[in-house]
């Protein structure tokens, strides 16, 4: 459906106005009367960065209908397997007017990267993704994703591996008389409604310099899509402001590092499968999704905590998980599970505290769903829930990139839901930042032993 | 494109060719079936022209209460179209939104359909509703709110267009659904919400309160 449905009902070979669709026809008419003058076409690499291939207006309508080539090895992060041709579908339907460009204007669309011989490419998170969900739709679910994002706002950053500076330093706010920060805040959120993107609450953080946007849930292939455009208009709104954004886990050793909590529930057509009349937290059918969850959390986590930073945030506590475990009521579980609130049933879900905001958002939503419902198939049995956070047993999160780059490896659950090419890349990726790491003497090293040795 | 529906056979070559020339696709439909064309097509038309001389089964008043009854179709503009003698027999006369006797020219049809248009949908000569300072434009697909540009994508503007065009009436999600989107969605009833709170997030507060929620039941536009 969607997409696939459009570009497999194209006639080929006919002439370009009998397939332009409503959809088609809405971006080239905007295009026209806004006076857009160049498109971006956007995709995700394996770890989620955005890529981005600009093209003039005059290139917009072939592209609409025959894609634009480009290597698919600009997939694949920095550890690239080889050159090969791959083509870029923008997406109609994600046609949107950059906000943050006003002297001149400048739209995106995101691309469904697909083979020349119009097969799906297996390097694209996105389409798996997409796949998934229409897979979820052929048995009657549909995955609902709530998101709240942490990130930090710092001053102009100094050299490469510099500390950052807070702007909430009393040192800063002698240079600037303004409040950065919530000029800052009021600023994204222009951006983000601007983008489709609605904004349910923004606060300022724990930490100085970190801040919180809250954002309203919709589905996973539109989440992901908004967590990409949020962490730009973010950084673009930041920049204006001349300040810098980062989504970075852990940039402060001594303050709490930055998660993306994910709202997830599951929908059969219109109602909540997760609600429950009982006086259980979840339905039986949430009990088993989240079972499901559970279950194969050590192995996506090189996914939710997708750099070795990722694993500084987990290992320090303030709130970040380090068990597998649930919990209604404390917040160190890496599932909470929030009261039920009665005549609200489309609020019942469950909040996974685990992802950082750094992470690639299309590959946890397409593994959270898929260990879900492979507890809905299986018929999962729940873990007891863990009472003022502790373990009780509960196994241990991956303590760091290695361990959990090895359990990711492993993963039946991963192989079969992303696809041999995509865990493979992302393994080299992991594989060779672990080396870089393992190569380079830090902080830690000198102080810890320079004297001591 | 934007289609017309063509019922009866009395000179419906010709009305097919000046619905043609004033930019509608049209396209001829049984009056005794499923009130639809042949060939599919799920979106509703944008105008309907009843073609009255000659029909009798069914008659021209039980084919406009057909159509006001349908789900789908019960807001399309209706123009009926009498031979002239038809008047004296009263024929249609009271049914649809807008009267037409033959033979009529081109100028007189596209008033009519502005009329019926304007009427049932709230859309102008031009193609372009007004409500308050915010402007749609349907030709270009674009969206203004005191004259300046507000960008949705293109399901935002389709709901948006929806709801405008069908002032008063409540829509449920599952209607909503079907009209709007057509087959061409995987993301459940829930969808619906979430593209409502993005367009009224865009419409800002002048506008945002005209999309009420009717509590249980879905949405419903209120244009004045």
């Amino acid at each position: 459906m969607g997409w696939d449905q459009w570009a497999n009902d194209r006639p080929s070979g006919r002439p370009y106005l009998h397939c332009v669709t409503g959809r088609e026809q809405f971006v080239l008419r905007t295009v026209e009367e806004r006076g857009v003058r160049f498109i971006r076409l956007w995709f995700v690499d394996v770890l989620g960065l955005l890529k981005s291939i600009s093209i003039p207006v005059s290139e917009l309508e072939s592209a609409l209908v025959d894609g634009v080539g480009l290597d698919g090895s600009s997939l694949e992060g920095a550890s690239r397997l080889r050159e090969h041709d791959v083509i870029a579908y923008p997406d109609p339907r994600t046609f949107q007017v950059l906000p943050w460009k006003p002297d001149s204007i400048v739209a995106r669309m995101f691309c469904d990267v697909r083979q020349p011989d119009d097969g799906p490419f297996g390097g694209d998170s996105r389409a798996t993704l997409r796949r998934l969900l229409e897979h979820a739709a052929g048995l009657g679910y549909t995955m609902q994703v709530g998101c709240e994002v942490e990130f930090f706002i710092f001053g102009p950053l100094g050299s490469n591996g510099a500390a950052p500076t807070t702007l909430d330093d009393g040192a800063y706010f002698d240079l600037t008389p303004l409040d950065v920060g919530s000029d800052f805040r009021r600023l994204t959120i222009e951006y983000l409604e601007q983008m489709g993107i609605p904004v349910k609450a923004s606060h300022h953080e724990v930490a100085p310099s970190q801040h919180e946007i809250q954002l309203a849930h919709t589905d996973a292939l539109s989440m992901a899509d908004a967590v990409t455009t949020f962490r730009i208009a973010v950084k673009e709104a930041a920049h204006e402001l001349g300040a810098y954004a980062t989504f970075m886990p852990k940039p402060l050793a001594a303050h709490p590092g930055s998660g993306m909590h994910l709202h997830i529930s599951l929908f059969e057509g219109d109602r909540n499968a997760f609600h429950t009349d009982s006086k259980e937290p979840l339905s039986p059918t949430g009990r088993a999704f989240l079972a499901g969850v559970l279950a194969h959390a050590r192995e996506m986590t090189a996914v939710t905590n997708q750099w070795i930073n990722s694993y500084r945030r987990l290992a320090t506590g303030f709130e970040a998980p380090a068990f597998v475990s649930w919990t209604r009521r404390g917040g160190a579980a890496l599932v909470r599970v929030p009261s039920r609130r009665p005549g609200r049933a489309a609020g019942a879900r469950f909040e996974l505290r685990s992802p950082d905001p750094s992470c690639n958002t299309y590959m946890v939503l397409a593994l959270v769903l898929a260990a879900g419902l492979r507890g809905i198939e299986r018929g999962y049995e729940l873990q007891a829930e863990s009472i003022d956070d502790q373990p009780n047993g509960a196994p241990q999160l991956p303590l760091d990139l290695r361990e959990a780059t090895d359990l990711f490896d492993d993963s039946e659950l991963a192989r079969e839901t992303l696809g041999d090419r995509l865990c493979d890349v992302f393994v080299a990726n992991k594989r060779r930042e672990l080396d870089d790491e393992r190569r380079t003497v830090t902080e830690f090293d000198r102080s810890r032993y320079l004297r001591l040795l | 494109m934007t289609d017309a529906w063509i019922y009866g056979t009395h000179g419906s070559e010709r009305t097919s060719r000046l619905l043609a020339e004033l930019g509608f696709s049209p396209h001829r439909v049984a009056a005794n079936g499923t009130l639809r064309p042949s060939d599919g097509g799920s979106r509703a038309p944008a105008l309907a022209v009843i073609l009255a001389d000659g029909l009798e089964q069914p008659s021209c008043s039980e084919l406009c209460a057909r159509l006001a009854a349908d789900e789908d179709l019960g807001e399309v503009p209706v123009l009926v179209a009498l031979a002239s003698g038809g008047l004296a027999e009263g024929i249609g006369i009271t049914e649809g939104h807008e009267l037409l006797v033959e033979p009529f020219s081109a100028d007189e049809l596209q008033a009519r359909i502005a009329r019926a248009r304007r009427a049932v949908n709230g859309i102008d000569h031009e193609d372009v509703v007004r409500v308050g300072s915010l402007e749609m434009n349907l030709a270009t697909y674009q969206v203004a709110i005191d004259a300046r540009p507000v960008d949705f994508t293109y399901m935002e503007y389709e709901l948006l267009k929806f709801l405008v065009t069908h002032p008063r009436r409540v829509f449920s999600r599952e209607a909503l659904l079907s009209r709007v989107w057509g087959y061409d969605y995987y993301g459940g009833a829930r969808t619906v919400d979430v593209h409502v709170r993005r367009v009224r997030a865009k419409l800002g507060s002048e506008h945002a309160a005209r999309i009420k929620t009717v509590r249980s039941v879905g949405y419903r536009w209120e244009g004045t």
